[in-house]
């Protein structure tokens, strides 16, 4: 997700200040609003001063992951708009936002994986269905050359590395899903793009990039074209892929820190560093490059640590892990577990999962449950809902990631079991 | 041999039996210094950590939630071979100190100045740690032979929290490690490790944990006893500065592995022969 501050792509400051002022004016085109934004800031507030102080890492819930799941689902399908397209978020001020084709595109995976592991089927004959409107209503976006663009749609745009590289994760998978030569085509047509508007060193940067620099959270670019490579067998994707891991990786730093994230005017927020780290994470298990596994192992060991010894991650940093804000950003939450239980896949090191279920266990206990379907399985940008990542809003690419971290849980532990009663069979 | 006990509350059971042990082996301790088992730093830290009903929840369970004959009962019975004296049990450190006779300083935190002085004037030749704050550098140069420890898990595997439950599903030895602390979490230099044997009369990973207390103090005075007659030398630990997986630090294990740790417990019967490693 790239945006700052209440926009969606880059804008002149009068046009960034529109959207900001349109929203904190929302409560007067909905008074009933205010009644719940005063209801979630009373809560988080209680919330803070007499449970846990920050997302700690013993929080124990009684909400169980298969339930919680199915509550982010129905939050996500509740925000499908009309047109197909996933709503960026919902606002405690101005309601849900218009689709935003970004995050429609990389909630598709979420929506398949969620229709294969549920067990209500009619729950999960409404996700796939929700993801084949996502996908019709993608194809329709794509810019003759074959990229999508920023921001939120509709509105004034430009073509985007980042957005197309994350609808053309969905649409691989749809075409895996649905054998559908049109969204083939598409998805060759935006991986081709990506790779024309590749710089010389693997990265991405110009006119398409946010802020029109490079970005060590690209390796979220790099990873859908490694799965293209594989769905289609043109190395030439692998190719453009392996040059942009090699790009990020040499903005690993030797003490953990990635130094290339590079958004002016603001923290790193630990939403971007794990896209850095997920990215790389998934395009190095892709290309088997085991090196570059390591070193992506070394950085979330680094967040590992910090979870585990101050019990919580921080929102956001400055450079080096310095001066981490006191807030919990839960979608970066959420992708670090995904990160964890990735690692304990590949390396069978028992502590990244460890680390995974204790921060599932506090995403979960953030999740309300019940209620108005605005807000029942919402994650909210911030822990307190007032802090600095998307404050007083519920973030669709956060059900997403956490959707993504229980699901990721689940078929863990299903195959957990079996090789531990095995063992345990032939020990006795 | 000059010993001062270091515990996390005048109430522990195993600074009382680590007292008692030593005692018995005619090294009554020189000194305690323990930490108060109330106070205000500590109360703001976890109400902090944990918020109120954390805390209130925390209270219920270990106080409240004991009958009146479980607050006098001892809380470890593989420690009663030590704190049952047929006439009398000893159920806090001041009692034992009334018996052997020696000091007991009571402290907020073991690295602060007063705590220093207190363990400066006692000039142990060795500190037995059964408890307490992370020591500082000033505290662990205090004693002229080290700061003892006894870790239950086998270092330099397996080092950090919730060791035994680690252990077993690592498949690395249970037992414990005693050895010397330095300013890392369990990495100071290794003076003898303990397989334990008999995991199949484990009836749950608590009762491992007693089980492991107990051992780690009897073979305790086995140590002392050799380093009192200067037969015992230490091996530094390896792999102290690695990174990644290659760290070795362990943490809090999550419930749902605890159970698996346990279901893995409740069908370990093949037993193995304690070994001694040093």
């Amino acid at each position: 997700m790239q945006f700052r501050g209440g926009g969606y792509s880059m804008r002149g400051k009068r046009d960034k200040a529109r959207p900001a002022a349109k929203e904190s004016a929302g409560p007067m085109r909905a008074p009933q609003r205010a009644l719940w934004l005063a209801r979630k800031l009373a809560s988080d507030a209680i919330s803070r001063s007499f449970a846990q102080r920050h997302l700690y890492s013993h929080t124990r819930t009684k909400h169980s992951t298969e339930a919680t799941v199915d509550a982010l689902l129905r939050w996500i399908l509740s925000a499908q708009r009309e047109d197909g397209g996933i709503a960026a978020h919902y606002s405690l001020l101005s309601g849900y936002s218009s689709s935003y084709p970004e995050v429609t595109g990389y909630l598709i995976p979420t929506l398949y994986d969620y229709a294969q592991q549920c067990s209500d089927h009619a729950l999960s004959r409404k996700a796939i269905s929700a993801a084949e409107r996502a996908t019709d209503w993608l194809l329709t976006l794509q810019t003759p050359d074959g990229a999508f663009n920023a921001g939120l749609h509709p509105g004034p745009s430009h073509p985007s590395v980042f957005n197309t590289g994350q609808i053309l994760q969905g649409l691989i998978r749809a075409h895996s899903e649905r054998n559908d030569s049109e969204i083939y085509f598409a998805a060759m047509r935006a991986g081709d793009w990506l790779i024309e508007t590749q710089q010389p060193d693997g990265s991405w940067s110009g006119t398409s990039a946010y802020q029109g620099s490079a970005h060590a959270y690209y390796s979220m670019v790099a990873w859908p074209l490694a799965l293209l490579s594989r769905e289609t067998g043109n190395s030439s994707y692998r190719h453009a892929a392996e040059k942009n891991l090699d790009w990020v990786l040499s903005c690993f730093q030797q003490n953990g820190w990635i130094s290339g994230i590079n958004l002016r005017g603001h923290p790193d927020y630990l939403h971007f560093i794990a896209y850095a780290l997920q990215g790389a994470l998934e395009c190095a298990a892709l290309c088997q490059r085991n090196g570059a596994i390591d070193l992506v192992a070394k950085s979330a060991w680094v967040l590992l640590r910090q979870f585990e010894t101050k019990k919580f991650l921080c929102g956001a940093y400055d450079g080096d892990f310095r001066n981490g804000r006191r807030f919990a950003c839960l979608t970066g939450n959420a992708q670090m577990s995904c990160v964890w239980l990735r690692l304990f896949e590949l390396t069978s090191d028992l502590r990244y999962f460890n680390a995974a279920l204790k921060m599932n266990e506090m995403l979960k206990s953030r999740i309300v449950m019940q209620g108005r379907r605005e807000i029942a399985g919402g994650v909210s940008g911030s822990y307190p809902i007032w802090g600095r990542y998307q404050p007083l809003r519920y973030i669709s690419w956060g059900a997403k990631f956490a959707a993504d971290a229980l699901l990721l849980e689940q078929r863990i532990k299903r195959s957990f079991n079996l090789p531990a009663e095995e063992a345990l069979e032939c020990a006795s | 041999m000059r010993i001062v006990i270091l515990g996390p509350s005048v109430y522990s059971e195993t600074a009382c039996a680590a007292a008692m042990r030593l005692a018995d082996m005619g090294y009554a301790p020189a000194g305690a210094l323990l930490l108060s088992t109330f106070n205000r730093e500590t109360l703001l830290r976890k109400l902090g950590q944990w918020g109120a009903n954390g805390v209130a929840g925390y209270v219920r369970t270990k106080i409240f939630s004991n009958s009146r004959s479980n607050l006098f009962r001892i809380q470890n019975e593989y420690l009663r071979p030590w704190l049952d004296r047929g006439d009398r049990i000893f159920r806090n450190l001041k009692q034992v100190a009334n018996a052997y006779r020696f000091p007991v300083a009571i402290t907020r935190d073991q690295n602060s100045p007063r705590a220093i002085a207190s363990l400066k004037a006692w000039a142990p030749d060795l500190i037995v740690f059964t408890g307490g704050n992370i020591l500082r550098k000033e505290v662990l140069a205090i004693p002229r032979l080290g700061v003892l420890n006894i870790h239950l898990g086998w270092l330099p595997q397996i080092r950090g929290m919730s060791s035994p439950e680690w252990s077993l599903l690592s498949s690395a030895p249970v037992g414990v490690t005693i050895h010397f602390m330095d300013s890392g979490i369990d990495t100071g230099a290794i003076l003898q490790q303990y397989e334990y044997s008999r995991l199949a009369d484990c009836k749950s990973l608590a009762d491992l944990r007693q089980r492991l207390i107990a051992f780690g103090l009897d073979k305790l005075g086995d140590v002392v006893a050799a380093l009192d007659r200067g037969t015992m030398v230490s091996t530094p630990q390896r792999n102290q500065n690695a990174e990644g997986s290659g760290d070795n630090q362990y943490f809090v294990m999550h419930q749902w592995l605890q159970e698996r740790a346990a279901a893995m417990l409740a069908r370990r019967i093949a037993p193995v022969s304690e070994t001694v490693h040093g």
